[in-house]
């Protein structure tokens, strides 16, 4: 099983990074794993790796409620700021809310591949594996 | 002697006669003459006899001539004038007279005085002139028509036209006038049948005239010989008649139309005649009475029968005229309002004799007469009483009557009110639309309107209605006045904004419970999450030191489930807090208490609080809420406080209609209210990077004072400061 090169993960709770990031090492889902605390934080280092060309991720499990940007601000900040387009970047929502308003409101950004349901599981990140391969 | 007796046989007779030669002279004339013809006793032997007789008819004279040439002449009377002046029809005979050798001598002249007679004819002729009566004879044996002058005149033709019989048949008119005197006159000669008849004439000059022709029949051996009569002019008189009958026949056409009765009372005879449509109205059978006054007297309603008896007495005394409304009972029992009006008819004389007078039946007039003023009754009740506003509006919008609902609705006196217009009391907007409807009914469009408008209170606040006009027509057709009617539903539409600022209020209240409730889900699911997923992590982990860790962790969820929990409850409680616990409180002094309360915070920072709050200023709120809201606010001002400058915050109140408006000013981070407007009082919503930052304190403060019927709004420029004003109700 092939795995990714670079995995982000954008979330301000730091036991979700420390579980998702445990999972992560367990089924060797990345080789690399880059962690924000909100939208904001995460356009700017993003922003950072474009001006210096260095590697983006190929994956990125979004929290939607983060202080000062959330999630959807984050979707449509990052939007914006990528101009390659050779090189897709696989979002994944990664939420505590069964808000169908949010589900609602996914379908409304085109560059979100799927929704998950926190907790992740080690499941989630073999399927993911199986789909990118693509 | 014989010449001597004939000579005093002359002189003596009582006639006037006179023998003349033939050059005219006198040879002799009886004493007569000369008391006729002159003046002295001249002796007139050997005098001319034209010098004599110097005014005398032509025809005298021609007879002379005719005598002379040897033929007797008569006549049967012209008119001479006497040398006295005086007037004298003579009848004259004059006779030629020869001597043995049959040679003519002379005249013998014969004058009869007939003035006399002659008078009695011009005076009947005068008469029959004055009259219009004039005199015909048909004499059958000789067949010929005699007319008077009279009777000439009245058929203006000349006077010496002398008619023929069907000539004068001929100048009856054409048709039935001309038939029946032929077939009268017919009659008459053949069965001697007398007659008297009013025909039409058409005189030789074309004119109708009406003429009264009356024939009489002499007879000679049961012969009719002769029908005299006389012919008299009544046109006037006739046409007068017709004139009387057809106004009487009107006259009767209009008492049967408009069914009046009358009668006549004659005081002389004691006597009362009613008209047919007497006999009607009373319900009488005119066979079935023996007295019409007693008939009359029975039907009088109890009530009036005395007034009625008197007043019909008074009039036949002459005290004054019959001039009463009463009511009878008819047969069938049903009342009827009877009018009676009467007059007394006096001779030439200044006697009274007669009464008259008139009755109708007026029930249907007083009968309306009765609604109309227990409709106007109770209209003016009910535009006295009506709780709903209502006016009387004349054409031009200028109020003609306003009763008392309207006047308190509008907060004028009606006085006040009726110097205004419709228009000035009106909103300008609602004006066009008013009028725009009032004036399709001015043009015939529609009977009335309804719409909901503004009226100005005297006071200058709107005064909400649903104004109904409806037009009164004049007898005529045309527009009286408006009616308006106008409810007053201000307080409706209080009630409505109240109700929809209160939908308002619950509709973001339960969306915020919405939100909150979803807000909850999500936070206590991630809190167990994570602790699904350590203790996951724990039961794998045989690292002692990562065990120590995980364990940490866990004990952090369990905090922050509990802290979550907590802020649930702090919500839930605001959530169920009631008004029924408010109370009046100084905004000061809670500003005083919890300026206090915060001094600690205020020193680290060196902020600067400066509260300027009239002592005067109450508001409605429940104590915990208000300190918890401005404790709030205040440390959300130290929390986000700029860091290069010293904070300073600034609390104004001051008095915004019911409630007191409380500004809250910092010069501190400020926010993007581009970014979070929307989400700023939302449940755990965070702006900035701060350790205690939750995302429930705004969240709360909005809901406590929401709680209270208040209002929070903010405004911020990043990096410059943010104001709060929060509104709450005056106490």
């Amino acid at each position: 099983m092939k795995n990714v090169k670079v995995c982000c993960i954008i979330d301000d709770d730091p036991i979700f990074i420390y579980g998702t990031k445990r999972i992560i090492k367990e089924v060797d889902f990345a080789k690399k794993v880059i962690v924000y605390n909100n939208g904001q934080e995460a356009v700017d280092g993003l922003k950072e790796i474009i001006k210096e060309q260095g590697l983006l991720p190929d994956v990125i499990f979004l929290d939607l409620n983060m202080p000062i940007m959330n999630g959807w601000e984050f979707l449509d900040e990052y939007k914006n700021c990528r101009h390659d387009k050779s090189k897709k970047t696989i979002i994944y929502i990664i939420s505590s809310s069964v808000d169908p308003r949010d589900l609602e409101r996914v379908k409304n950004y085109k560059q979100v591949d799927d929704y998950i349901l926190k907790p992740i599981t080690p499941g989630d990140l073999a399927k993911i594996l199986r789909e990118t391969k693509v | 002697m014989k010449t001597l007796s004939i000579d005093f046989l002359l002189k003596e007779t009582p006639s006037a006669i006179a023998l003349v030669d033939t050059k005219l002279n006198f040879i002799n004339y009886s004493t007569q003459w000369q008391i006729n013809f002159t003046s002295s006793k001249i002796n007139l032997i050997g005098e001319q006899l034209f010098n004599i007789i110097s005014e005398r008819p032509i025809l005298f004279d021609k007879a002379i001539q005719s005598g002379l040439d040897g033929k007797e002449n008569s006549n049967d009377g012209q008119k001479f004038i006497l040398p006295s002046g005086k007037v004298q029809w003579l009848k004259w005979k004059i006779s030629p007279w020869k001597n043995d050798e049959n040679t003519l001598s002379g005249l013998m002249i014969f004058l009869e005085d007939i003035t006399v007679d002659k008078k009695e004819i011009e005076l009947l002729h005068k008469m029959e002139s004055v009259s219009r009566v004039g005199g015909w004879e048909v004499d059958l044996q000789k067949n010929t028509l005699y007319w008077t002058q009279t009777t000439k005149d009245i058929h203006e033709v000349d006077e010496d036209f002398i008619p023929d019989l069907s000539q004068g048949l001929n100048f009856y008119k054409e048709g039935i006038h001309r038939e029946k005197i032929t077939r009268l006159v017919g009659s008459a000669i053949e069965e001697g049948k007398p007659f008297d008849t009013e025909l039409i004439i058409q005189t030789a000059k074309g004119n109708e005239i009406w003429v009264r022709a009356k024939g009489e029949i002499e007879t000679m051996n049961d012969n009719v010989i002769r029908i005299i009569g006389t012919f008299q002019d009544i046109d006037q008189r006739k046409k007068l008649e017709l004139a009387h009958k057809e106004i009487s026949q009107r006259l009767k056409i209009a008492t049967q139309t408009t069914q009046i009765g009358i009668w006549e009372y004659d005081l002389k005879k004691n006597n009362l005649v009613w008209d047919d449509e007497m006999y009607k109205i009373f319900g009488i059978n005119k066979n079935e009475i023996s007295g019409i006054f007693e008939a009359w007297e029975s039907t009088l309603h109890p009530d009036d029968k005395e007034r009625a008896l008197i007043a019909t007495n008074d009039a036949i005394n002459g005290v004054k005229d019959f001039d009463e409304e009463f009511r009878i009972k008819l047969q069938d029992g049903s009342i009827r309002h009877i009018k009676g009006l009467s007059k007394t008819i006096e001779n030439l004389n200044g006697e009274a004799v007669k009464m008259t007078g008139a009755n109708w039946d007026i029930t249907e007039l007083r009968s309306t007469e009765l609604r109309l003023e227990r409709s106007r009754d109770s209209f003016t009740e009910t535009f006295d009483n009506a709780t709903i506003g209502m006016a009387l509006v004349a054409l031009n919008g200028a109020w003609i009557k306003a009763n008392n609902s309207l006047c308190k609705s509008l907060g004028y006196t009606e006085k006040e009110i009726l110097k205004l217009t419709f228009q000035e009391l009106t909103h300008p907007n609602d004006l066009y639309t008013d009028l725009e409807l009032l004036n399709e009914v001015v043009e015939g469009k529609r009977e009335s309107y309804q719409l909901e408008k503004r009226f100005f209170h005297k006071k200058g606040q709107l005064v909400h209605v649903i104004l109904t006009v409806t037009v009164v027509r004049a007898i005529n057709g045309g527009i009286s006045h408006f009616i308006a009617q106008a409810v007053d539903i201000t307080a409706r539409i209080e009630t409505e904004k109240k109700l929809n600022s209160l939908l308002e209020v619950t509709k973001s209240q339960n969306e915020s419970l919405m939100n909150f409730a979803h807000i909850v889900s999500h936070n206590l699911r991630s809190h167990s999450t994570n602790m699904t997923m350590l203790s996951k992590f724990l039961t794998v982990e045989e690292d002692e030191n990562e065990r120590k860790n995980i364990n940490g962790m866990i004990t952090n969820a369990a905090e922050s489930l509990a802290e979550t929990i907590a802020h649930l409850n702090d919500v839930v409680q605001v959530k169920t807090g009631t008004l029924e616990n408010l109370k009046r409180i100084s905004v000061l002094n809670t500003l005083r208490q919890i300026q206090k309360s915060i001094e600690g915070l205020l020193d680290e920072q060196n902020a600067i609080l400066k509260i300027d709050v009239p002592k005067s200023h109450f508001v409605s709120a429940v104590p915990a809420y208000l300190e918890s809201i401005f404790l709030n606010i205040l440390t959300n001002a130290l929390k986000y406080s700029a860091k290069d400058r010293t904070p300073v915050i600034e609390i104004k109140s001051k008095v915004k209609k019911e409630n007191i408006l409380i500004t809250f000013s910092d010069n501190g981070q400020g926010i993007d209210l581009k970014r979070h407007g929307d989400k700023i009082f939302g449940m755990y919503k965070t702006f900035h990077q701060h350790k205690d930052a939750k995302g429930i304190g705004l969240f709360i403060t909005k809901n406590q004072i929401e709680a209270m019927s208040g209002n929070i709004r903010i405004e911020s420029i990043v990096n410059q400061g943010t104001t709060i004003f929060i509104e709450l109700k005056q106490s």
